[in-house]
């Protein structure tokens, strides 16, 4: 069901300053899809969650879910978070340490008043679901972080909500089960075609999970779109930085032809992928993604983007080498291939295809 | 490399053993021997004529009463202000902490003096003063009865109701209640649901705790319950040993035998419960701060509460005492009572040999007693915390059979031991029963504080190349100096207050504040005993400033290039 909030605003009082934790947020949130609020701890995202559930109340503006309006500061409109008819994955779970995972699981369906015979029927089909058959007597705290992960997915998901909201479900696992529950998460959800709200602070969750990233800064969004194009389009400085590693390189507009616009930087023009917006002379940044700086055998055989530099340091990471190099005077992270036979000291021929050259304009 | 140090274990088993189990073993063949004389002389007499006594049935009745009213009452005004506090925006926080410290410092003989002198049923200041504006032929209120006991140490009790339940409530994961809205549960049953069911085993372990207490209690009962003929099980120990021409404390052993065997029960059951507790401590979600609950328009009122509740609980007893020490008789506030005060209660007191007596035996047994108490808690908490055998597993669970024994009790099973040896009515005698009973006090602020000085932190320091007496001065000591104060203070204050363990090995010469107080009370002498009260809270007083002043001169932390300063100058 489709979310839609307008002009949402929630200030925070703390020692006498106001700290605006949401700044008149404007957002649609597609149906049967996983929408995902990105950003660094403080933006607001996990604010912004609560607001759409009924934990927290905003001070202006409205959101409506499907055609209900649960929150109107004009009309006067508060729905409480147990009529809103949604779901909540907590960061700590909040598994109910006093019941088993069968009561935990039956609890939203108990509430709803629903027949015993029912209550069983459903509660065991989604404890089929999420792969904890067997688990319904065990007392919720004797389960491992992972189990009680999709206990609370269960829990979740048993009565069918219209929207599913997660508060950073995977920050309490550790690495290689965070890295299975997110695949078995974005199965799960796949599945189910269901409207899903996430929030994480993890831009590989974020990246791997998503049909929609919406990227947060102090208290608004300031970008929104497709995993993809949130890695590769962004011209915006702190949603590039952000979203992955990146070589910012500053400099200013110097040609804008045809097909390319030409940015010149401390190392000489950097030929980048086509940015309408920008006229000659604007100062910009152009985004380098370490992965894509490429080590020229030989001779640079007439292509554009190609630098002298020198390695100033190697880091081998397994599947990968790392390495610093100096190039004019800045200093790139590029990620090179670990049989690629560079050391550390060599001076090399470096070359970027211009498709991955992007001029950060905002 | 982890030192096992057997000798250390074993001796302080054996000196824990004894000071723990000589009592409990003493009383047990106590209650089966002809009596003090002939101790060991096989006889279940006393069992016999302890339990068929007519008036037995009634006293286990008025104890079951008395402890789980106070129970009750304690746990519940706890709950409401440990609620308040970490939930909701009450103003004033930290009112909070005051109450639950500053009360602990009032000795609990005094706070049922207090109240007897408020609401007593001949002269009460109470009861006079509504008598006389309202009319009426009766005192309306009677504090020598169950409700009026179960009001004082309810109340009592609070502070340490208060410490158990508050830290639950501040731990417990405001998300769980959260989902339980999200999942469609309205707030009530949210309440009944998830709130409460979670909160139990801490409600369970504050509960089962005030009954401990209150079972060992005996200040309250003795002020309170005696002079309305209402006995519980402490008063009727009491009443055996201490009046009548033939104490028989074979029979007083065989009474204690169930008090003993219950308060032991209960405490091991509180030990499951707060296990059971902490056990509900689910992971907690990390980077958002709790919800506070809006109180709105109840804000104040609520406050005005907090802050009766805590005049009755500090205020009130140290203005009745202040007041009663320096009137003639008892009389309600009025021009003429503030005209004929003077320091003649004061003066009697001070010229009473007896009373100086026991202020000086209080005073040593408070310091040295404390000093002793604390020196052989570090032994034992280094043992149970750092060197972590099977055998200091012994010695924790030994040092924690103490903290159930209700000293009456206690005192009974270590006359029959001191009858035997030369410490019989010696101070001597009063410091090993102190210790023992309340070895507790001086082990939890020491053991957190050894908990907390992790062992990296001594092995940065032998890395650096400090040795081990090194480390220990430099590191260990310094570390554990907060733990060294708050231990000596909790066992000071206790031991210049001491009651119900005095009361059976206190003898003449060795008589201390409060057995002279409760003597006091037994005449009537309300001004006399006011005025030894407040000399009695300025000690208590006095040794926690004192001891606090220490401790923070020793835990001063100096800027390392201040001082290298002061060398260069």
């Amino acid at each position: 069901m489709e979310i839609r909030i307008s002009n949402l605003s929630k200030n925070y009082f703390s020692d006498g300053k106001r700290i605006a934790a949401l700044a008149n947020v404007d957002v649609t949130i597609p149906a049967k899809q996983i929408f995902t609020l990105l950003g660094p701890s403080g933006c607001g995202k996990t604010t912004l969650l609560r607001c759409i559930v009924g934990l927290e109340v905003p001070d202006t503006g409205e959101i409506a879910i499907g055609d209900e309006v649960v929150f109107s500061r004009e009309r006067n409109v508060f729905v409480p978070p147990e009529r809103r008819g949604l779901n909540m994955v907590f960061q700590s779970y909040a598994i109910w340490p006093h019941m088993t995972v069968f009561d935990n699981v039956a609890y939203p369906l108990e509430v709803r008043g629903l027949p015993n015979e029912e209550i069983r029927r459903r509660v065991e089909g989604t404890l089929k679901f999420v792969q904890l058959e067997g688990f319904e007597r065990r007392p919720a705290t004797r389960l491992s972080g992972g189990q009680q992960q999709r206990v609370a997915l269960a829990r979740a998901l048993v009565a069918e909500p219209k929207v599913i909201l997660f508060d950073e479900p995977l920050s309490n696992l550790d690495a290689k089960l965070r890295e299975e529950t997110r695949k078995e998460l974005r199965e799960f959800l796949t599945t189910l075609k269901i409207t899903a709200v996430y929030v994480t602070h993890d831009r590989l969750e974020a990246l791997s999970l998503s049909d929609t990233v919406a990227v947060m800064k102090d208290g608004r969004i300031v970008e929104i779109g497709t995993p993809r194009q949130i890695y590769f389009d962004s011209d915006r400085r702190f949603v590039a930085d952000f979203i992955g590693r990146a070589n910012l390189v500053e400099g200013s507009v110097s040609a804008a032809p045809e097909a390319v616009t030409v940015v010149e930087s401390p190392f000489g023009a950097i030929v980048c992928r086509k940015e309408a917006d920008v006229s000659t002379g604007t100062a910009v940044a152009v985004c380098i993604r370490p992965e894509f700086i490429q080590i020229l055998p030989g001779d640079a055989g007439g292509r554009p983007n190609v630098f002298r530099g020198r390695v100033e340091s190697l880091l081998f990471v397994g599947d990968a080498c790392e390495g610093e190099i100096r190039v004019g005077s800045a200093l790139l992270v590029a990620r090179l291939a670990a049989t690629a036979g560079v050391k550390e000291g060599d001076e090399v021929l470096l070359h970027v295809d211009p498709a991955h050259c992007t001029v950060l304009s905002k | 490399m982890r030192h096992r140090h057997p000798l250390l274990t074993f001796g302080l088993i054996a000196l824990v053993g004894f000071l723990t189990v000589c009592p409990v073993f003493m009383l047990v063949v106590g209650s089966v021997s002809e009596g003090l004389e002939a101790f060991g002389r096989f006889t279940l007499a006393k069992y016999a004529q302890a339990y068929t006594d007519p008036a037995f049935r009634d006293v286990l009745l008025n104890t079951a009463v008395f402890t789980i009213g106070s129970a009750i009452l304690a746990t519940g005004l706890a709950l409401f202000l440990a609620y308040l506090n970490t939930r909701t925006n009450i103003p004033f926080k930290s009112l909070f902490a005051v109450i639950s410290i500053i009360p602990m410092m009032i000795p609990h003989i005094l706070f049922a003096v207090s109240w007897l002198l408020l609401l007593n049923p001949s002269n009460g200041i109470i009861n006079l003063f509504l008598t006389q504006v309202l009319g009426l032929n009766n005192s309306p209120f009677n504090i020598y009865s169950l409700p009026g006991m179960i009001l004082v140490e309810g109340l009592l009790d609070l502070p340490i109701a208060y410490l158990v339940l508050a830290p639950a409530m501040a731990s417990f994961d405001v998300s769980l209640e959260e989902s339980s809205r999200v999942c469609g549960a309205a707030t009530l049953r949210t309440l009944r649901r998830i709130t409460l069911p979670v909160l139990r085993p801490a409600i369970l372990a504050s509960i089962t705790l005030v009954v401990v207490r209150s079972l060992a209690s005996f200040a309250v009962p003795s002020v309170l319950g005696i002079p309305g003929r209402i006995y519980v099980l402490a008063t009727h120990i009491y009443q055996i040993v201490a009046t009548g021409f033939a104490p028989d404390y074979g029979v007083a052993a065989a009474v204690g035998m169930t008090v003993l065997v219950f308060s032991i029960a209960l405490i091991y059951g509180y030990r499951h419960l707060t296990a059971e507790s902490e056990r509900f401590v689910t992971i907690s979600s990390r980077g958002y701060r709790p919800t506070t609950i809006d109180l709105k328009g109840a804000r104040y009122p609520l406050f005005a509460i907090v802050a009766f509740l805590s005049c009755l609980l500090i205020l009130l007893p140290v203005l009745v005492l202040v007041y009663t020490s320096l009137v003639p008789y008892t009389m309600v506030p009025s021009g003429r009572a503030f005209a004929s005060m003077s320091w003649r209660h004061w003066a009697d007191v001070l010229r009473d040999p007896i009373s100086l007596l026991s202020l000086k035996n209080s005073l040593f047994l408070g310091v040295v007693g404390a000093s002793l108490g604390v020196l052989l808690s570090i032994f034992v908490c280094y043992t149970i915390v750092k060197v972590k055998t099977a055998a200091s597993g012994i010695l924790e669970s030994l040092s924690f059979l103490s903290f159930s024994f209700p000293g009456i009790v206690i005192g009974v099973g270590f006359m029959w031991f001191f009858v035997h040896t030369p410490l019989y009515a010696t101070i001597g005698a009063l410091l090993i029963g102190y210790i023992a009973t309340y070895l507790p006090y001086g082990l939890r602020p020491l053991t957190s504080a050894f908990i907390q000085i992790h062992s990296h932190l001594e092995e940065s320091s032998r890395v650096c190349g400090g040795g081990t007496l090194y480390t220990l001065r430099r590191i260990v000591i310094p570390l554990l100096v907060p733990g060294l104060v708050s231990g000596w203070i909790l066992m000071a204050t206790m031991f210049v207050r001491e009651l119900s363990l005095s009361v059976v090995l206190s003898r003449p010469g060795t008589e201390v504040l409060a057995v002279q107080i409760f003597r006091f009370a037994e005449d009537g002498l309300w001004g006399r005993l006011s005025a030894l009260g407040i000399m009695m809270i300025m000690i208590s007083t006095g040794l926690v400033v004192a001891a606090s002043l220490i401790g923070r001169k020793l835990t001063q932390v100096e800027p390392a290039d201040n001082r290298r300063l002061q060398v260069v100058g």
